[in-house]
């Protein structure tokens, strides 16, 4: 029997005080289902990257949610996010992945609709309608909310969502670390070779929390760093640049986003990496002096994994990407990779990147395939009637976070539970859950913006 | 009666005959096996479409008049 959950159910699935989180919200038909409405149709979900879309015409079909969209560039430029429905029976009138195109037509019946979604072509208009339909009325239904942050688009259906920054708040310090250049350069990426795409039978909030910042999972990784997948065969990145550094959980439980850092020594020098190759090294040591220089004391926050609530989850270092968690059923998640470059980086480094992004991320990566097994199994092994009684444990580190972490000087936000010596804490996923909670119960954004009346904000967990 | 005119294969420059007895020249084509942009180049019914650019629905093209 389908259990129906009032809006005030669901903090009682998610026990803060406690540590705990119900498997229910993993498993549930009528919550998944909860979910699309409550937080797939309020949320800045990512789309996809301007570079994709360079030219007019250019189009990606992307997600949000459940519902597919079309991202593209009209032909004055502009750039817009619609759903991907025909206006008269619901076709999708956009079904290849990618194009340029000067209009979309629906096979179904013929409509065809303009790059900036105007109804430009109706069959039999003059015949069968006697041209009294109002094509104004009937374009494509635009996403209202569309922001390009650094050639990241995002978009929301929530008209009333707060801007774009106000969303991610002072995550952005961390976000940043992702579409600037690798010298600091503000913006400066592209995406290269295509979309990685495929199915992991698993919630969608497995590999959304696994991303905020599970460091307790290294374990499963330990096959990769034997094996040594780096470039130059030395564990999984080849790089030294973490030695020394501390570790941090960031979070921002009153939004719900959540990231690892690496804070470098207050003394810390740029250190060479991908030695193999005199020129990659050369490009990435040249890059680290220019970004230290411009960044000054940011310079020693080495981003790591992160999630923006709720689905888009990023590695900002290498291998530099974005994945998102598309839900396809409380069973079933689609994920959906991005890989970045420097736009302005030479052939021969992004040849590089590419094949080391192959062998580390995506169906055919070594370190996402361990994921994979994991998310896998760990959703089947909780869908039965006993197992779904338990909840799971979310208690490591609890109370220990602090909001007012500071390290020779540099204010760090957010927050911080210190893990270094520790070496792991969930306090990432205890945030992400109560703003996934916040999220279920609250009717609209005035409740969701607790941050502006003060609340929520200094919440450590 | 005209063969159907696979849509796929008109190319810009080539005229076609229309279901209303019109005349076009195409534009250009999105390939989208659907639509045709066109220039009137006459208009029996409409005189006043004549040099007009419209969009042409495939099951209104009756033929293509040249190769």
């Amino acid at each position: 029997m389908a259990i129906t959950f009032q809006p005030s159910a669901y903090s009682g699935l998610v026990d803060q005080d406690n540590g705990m989180v119900s498997r229910e919200i993993f498993v549930n038909a009528d919550i998944y289902a909860e979910e699309q409405e409550r937080i797939f149709t309020r949320a800045w979900l990512f789309v996809g990257h301007e570079s994709q879309i360079a030219k007019p015409g250019d189009f990606f079909v992307s997600s949000m949610g459940e519902e597919s969209v079309i991202l593209c560039r009209d032909r004055q430029g502009e750039i817009h996010v619609f759903l991907n429905s025909c206006m008269h029976r619901g076709m999708k009138v956009c079904r290849y992945d990618e194009g340029n195109t000067p209009i979309f037509t629906c096979p179904y019946h013929g409509w065809s609709f303009a790059t900036d979604g105007a109804l430009v072509g109706v069959p039999f208009y003059k015949d069968a309608y006697h041209e009294e339909l109002d094509k104004s009325q009937w374009g494509l239904i635009r996403v209202p909310r569309m922001t390009n942050y650094k050639g990241g688009i995002w978009a929301t259906w929530d008209e009333n969502a707060p801007d774009f920054l106000e969303y991610i708040g002072d995550f952005r310090t961390y976000l940043d670390i992702l579409f600037d250049g690798w010298d600091g350069a503000e913006g400066g990426t592209e995406v290269i070779g295509g979309i990685e795409k495929w199915l992991v039978p698993s919630n969608w909030k497995f590999p959304a929390e696994n991303f905020i910042g599970d460091r307790y999972h290294n374990i499963s990784h330990r096959s990769v760093d034997l094996v040594g997948i780096g470039p130059s065969g030395q564990g999984r990145r080849d790089t030294r640049e973490r030695d020394n550094a501390r570790a941090l959980d960031i979070s921002f439980p009153e939004r719900g986003h959540g990231t690892i850092v690496f804070l470098r020594p207050a003394d810390a020098q740029p250190v060479p990496s991908y030695q193999n190759d005199p020129v990659i090294a050369d490009y990435f040591y040249q890059s680290e002096i220019a970004r230290k220089e411009r960044q000054g004391e940011l310079w020693r926050i080495l981003g790591g994994p992160g999630t923006i609530f709720p689905n888009m989850s990023y590695l900002p270092r290498q291998p530099r990407s974005i994945a998102v968690w598309h839900p396809r059923g409380p069973d079933q998640t689609e994920v959906w990779r991005w890989f970045l470059v420097d736009s302005a980086a030479p052939p021969e480094v992004k040849e590089f990147l590419r094949q080391y992004y192959i062998r580390y991320s995506g169906p055919s990566g070594l370190t996402e395939q361990d994921d994979m097994e994991n998310w896998n199994y760990a959703h089947a092994a909780s869908r039965g009637a006993m197992a779904r009684r338990h909840h799971y444990n979310y208690q490591m580190g609890m109370g220990h976070a602090v909001t007012d972490f500071e390290d020779g000087g540099l204010r760090i936000p957010g927050t911080v539970l210190d893990v270094t010596k520790a070496r792991a804490g969930e306090q990432n996923q205890r945030s992400f859950y109560t703003r996934w909670a916040d999220f279920m119960a609250a009717r609209d954004w005035d409740e969701l913006a607790g941050w502006r009346r003060g609340n929520g904000s200094g919440s450590t967990c | 009666m005209a063969d159907i005119v696979n849509l796929f294969e008109v190319e810009p420059g080539q005229t076609i005959r229309l279901h209303s007895d019109a005349t076009a020249e195409v534009v250009s084509n999105p390939r989208d096996g659907v639509w045709l942009f066109v220039r009137y180049l006459t208009s029996p019914d409409d005189p006043e479409q004549v040099g007009a650019e419209d969009m042409v629905f495939a099951q209104d093209v009756v033929e293509l008049l040249t190769d």
